[in-house]
């Protein structure tokens, strides 16, 4: 993907947990300020709304709130602007959008949470026959 | 092609008829003897269309094989060939009679083995084919064999025709359910789906024929299925579910009916790895009401002996004097009948037969209706005891049929008395033996799954039948809740609330024990169809969700907990002879009841939900069972 390398600028280092802090809160507002794009592009009317991406988006950061290391931060930064990137230049497609953001992770085996406590057999079973 | 050269001969001589003797030089790869094989082969191919590409047999063909080995390489032969009228023999056997060798195996199979006389030669010389004489069709029930037996493509399957070659197919060597016989046969399957089944070779059982259920009953496996777990909803209709609401809901009514009212029904097609399952998870609910249809009210489960072939199939031709006893073999279990009508015909056994009007393929005689002419032989005052009185070994069948009879018990006391009057059982030959009518019978009999059908299904609140399509729920509360698992959505569907769906017996490991106790696995040939399960892998699901989980979590540990129950079912392909005799039986103070014998198998052709479901079945029973 060349040219996502191209279009994502690798920034130099942040120098202290303030700089990266606030790196990320410019990443967000980027985040959310593409969401009615997004939402054309990919037509995603009719089965989300911009609140709940932006949710979904924050949630994604917020998975990593335990990081403390600037450098990984840095990292993740990338890693969620090179994302956006590839979103925004729509060289993903329709359900990769929705499977990652709106059904979210789990979307299609939500299921199994019900089965938490059950054996494995149990679990097996609900699966496939062999 | 049996054609050698011997030394100093002037001709080749036929190998197969001229005795080898003593200096004798026998070549048997020589010029002379390649020539003359092709000459042979010249002559055989002679009225012999060449048309292997369209052929059935092609692939499989004794003539192209032999042609391949010992054929020339070019033709010569210019004239137009024969040709021969197709005989209609019926839905189950295609001919293209052009093909037809004249090698009369067909005939002498129809006649020797099948007991029928519906083939035949007519003409003679170039003239000469194979027909049933009058343009009658087949009526054997071992017809197909022609099939296997035809060396050519004269005589081939009707409902295979045209569908699969033999070398695109994958063989599973496996064992028929439809009746209580056991065949060892071999499932073709191409993908998922079943194309073909033939018989394997087993001397003990089958030898190397199988009845034409077994063999053409496969187009059931691929209708009427069920794929999907179902609950009924308010309006009557059924709904496709996910398992984990099916069985969660199955789990919830459990829980709230008394352990009392719980009664599960094992199918006659059932394995015994599930009815061990469903025993155990309904023992475990606090209920001991578990049953496999066709036992009847109370059946003889404590000793063996009482419900096995005890001269075992293959012994059945030491036999010199039969009494059949309210059964029908040649329905009931054909393969067993074949037996009977090889004994008969190698040592003119007798065969004396009580039970409704019945067809035989060999000389029986009618001694009567009901259980009176067995009381009658059982005082001595019958003209058939002489014949018995004189016999070596003789033989009792009693029909799996008379454990429905409310007087089953003083039936069998009556029929051990016969027994014991005239040397049926002694030390060294227990001739006394009963025909089961299903796959499923005998490993229940051995597990205990020996409730009373009619008082259990009446007093149900929850009934889980596991196959069973032919018990009477007549007598079912209409409140009662009623779960059905099987493979095919056939007669007990209409009753059903919640349906989970299995596998049949070719997609499953499973273990069947035979009529004659021997224990058999089938071997899965093709994946389930859709979103089914194993049977007893249900059950498991269902017992831990319901709360009362089954310790065993593969087929290995099903196995080992059927040990301990019943260890002749996992000793696989070995016969379990039944050591203690009846003498133990407490006295049975029963009378019996002068009701006739009733036929136990009225269609031949449809016996349980595989069957039924089968077209070719169904255009069997209204083309040759007309009357
Ligand atoms: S077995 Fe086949 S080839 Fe032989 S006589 Fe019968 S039809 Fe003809
Ligand atoms: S292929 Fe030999 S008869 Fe058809």
């Amino acid at each position: 993907m060349a040219f996502t390398m191209r279009a994502v600028k690798v920034p130099p280092n942040s120098a202290s947990m303030a700089e990266a802090r606030h790196r990320v809160f410019d990443f967000f507002r980027d985040a959310c300020r593409a969401i009615p794009s997004i939402m054309e592009i990919y037509n995603l009317d009719d089965v989300v709304t911009p609140a709940q991406l932006r949710a979904s988006i924050s949630q994604q950061i917020r998975k990593n709130q335990g990081v403390s290391d600037p450098k990984v931060i840095d990292m993740l930064l990338f890693n969620g602007m090179e994302e956006l990137n590839n979103i925004t230049e729509h060289a993903k497609q329709r359900h990769h959008i929705i499977g990652q953001y709106v059904v979210g992770h789990k979307g299609l085996v939500q299921d199994l949470e019900k089965d938490q406590g059950s054996s494995e057999f149990l679990k097996k079973f609900y699966t496939s026959n062999y | 092609m049996c054609l050698v050269e011997v030394e100093k001969s002037p001709k080749p001589v036929a190998s197969c008829a001229m005795p080898a003797l003593p200096g004798m030089k026998i070549k048997t790869n020589t010029p002379i003897a390649k020539k003359a094989r092709e000459g042979v082969m010249e002559f055989l191919l002679m009225n012999h269309p060449l048309d292997c590409p369209i052929c059935d047999q092609g692939g499989e063909c004794d003539l192209q094989d032999q042609s391949m080995a010992f054929g020339a390489d070019r033709g010569r032969f210019t004239d137009m060939k024969r040709s021969v009228v197709d005989k209609n023999l019926g839905p189950l056997v295609k001919t293209v009679m052009t093909r037809c060798i004249q090698c009369t195996r067909c005939v002498r199979f129809a006649s020797e083995v099948a007991g029928v006389q519906d083939l035949g030669m007519l003409g003679r010389g170039s003239g000469e084919e194979i027909g049933t004489y009058v343009g009658k069709l087949m009526t054997s029930e071992l017809s197909g064999n022609v099939i296997d037996i035809c060396p050519v493509g004269a005589l081939t399957s009707k409902p295979f025709a045209f569908k699969a070659r033999n070398w695109e197919m994958k063989g599973t060597e496996t064992i028929d359910v439809t009746d209580a016989v056991g065949s060892n046969i071999r499932v073709d399957s191409r993908g998922p789906e079943v194309m073909r089944i033939v018989p394997r070779l087993n001397e003990d059982i089958n030898e190397e024929w199988i009845s034409d259920k077994t063999r053409f009953c496969y187009d059931g496996l691929k209708r009427q299925r069920l794929n999907d777990p179902m609950i009924r909803g308010p309006d009557g209709r059924f709904k496709a579910v996910t398992w984990r609401d099916a069985i969660a809901v199955v789990a919830e009514v459990l829980n709230q009916v008394k352990p009392e009212e719980i009664t599960g029904v094992a199918g006659k097609l059932s394995d015994a790895e599930s009815m061990m399952a469903l025993k155990d998870f309904i023992n475990k609910m606090g209920s001991d009401k578990v049953l496999c249809e066709g036992n009847g009210p109370n059946p003889p489960a404590d000793i063996r002996s009482n419900y096995l072939m005890n001269t075992s199939i293959a012994g059945l031709e030491k036999a010199d004097v039969f009494l059949l006893v309210g059964t029908q073999p040649r329905v009931e279990a054909a393969m067993v009948n074949a037996r009977i009508q090889k004994t008969v015909r190698a040592t003119q056994a007798k065969v004396g037969y009580i039970g409704p009007p019945a067809d035989f393929n060999y000389d029986t005689w009618h001694l009567g209706t009901g259980p009176d002419t067995l009381v009658e032989i059982a005082e001595g005052r019958h003209p058939f005891c002489s014949i018995l009185k004189s016999a070596k070994n003789p033989v009792i069948i009693a029909g799996a049929g008379l454990f429905e009879r409310e007087d089953q018990g003083a039936v069998f006391s009556t029929i051990e008395t016969v027994a014991k009057k005239f040397n049926v059982t002694r030390p060294d030959w227990n001739g006394l033996n009963v025909l089961l009518l299903h796959a499923a019978q005998a490993a229940a009999l051995d597990l205990g799954l020996v409730a009373n059908p009619t008082e259990s299904v009446k007093s149900a609140k929850f009934l889980y039948l596991m196959g069973a399509d032919d018990v009477n729920l007549d007598n079912l509360p209409a409140d009662a809740f009623v779960v059905y698992q099987g493979h095919h959505g056939d007669k007990a569907v209409y009753r059903a609330n919640v349906i989970l769906p299995s596998s049949a017996f070719s997609e499953k490991e499973g273990t069947y024990e035979n009529t004659e106790g021997c224990t058999q696995w089938t071997i899965p040939a093709v994946p389930t169809v859709g979103d089914a399960r194993d049977d007893w892998k249900i059950v498991r699901a269902l017992s831990e969700v319901a709360g009362a989980p089954l310790p065993y979590d593969s087929v290995a540990a099903v196995r080992s907990r059927i040990s301990m129950v019943a260890p002749n079912l996992v000793r696989v392909d070995e016969r379990e002879p039944s050591v203690i005799s009846a003498e133990v039986k407490p006295p049975v103070k029963q009378q019996v009841s002068p009701a006739p014998f009733k036929a136990a198998v009225e269609n031949f052709y449809m016996t349980d939900a595989i069957t039924r479901a089968s077209k070719i079945m169904a255009q069997c029973s209204a083309t040759l069972l007309k009357k």
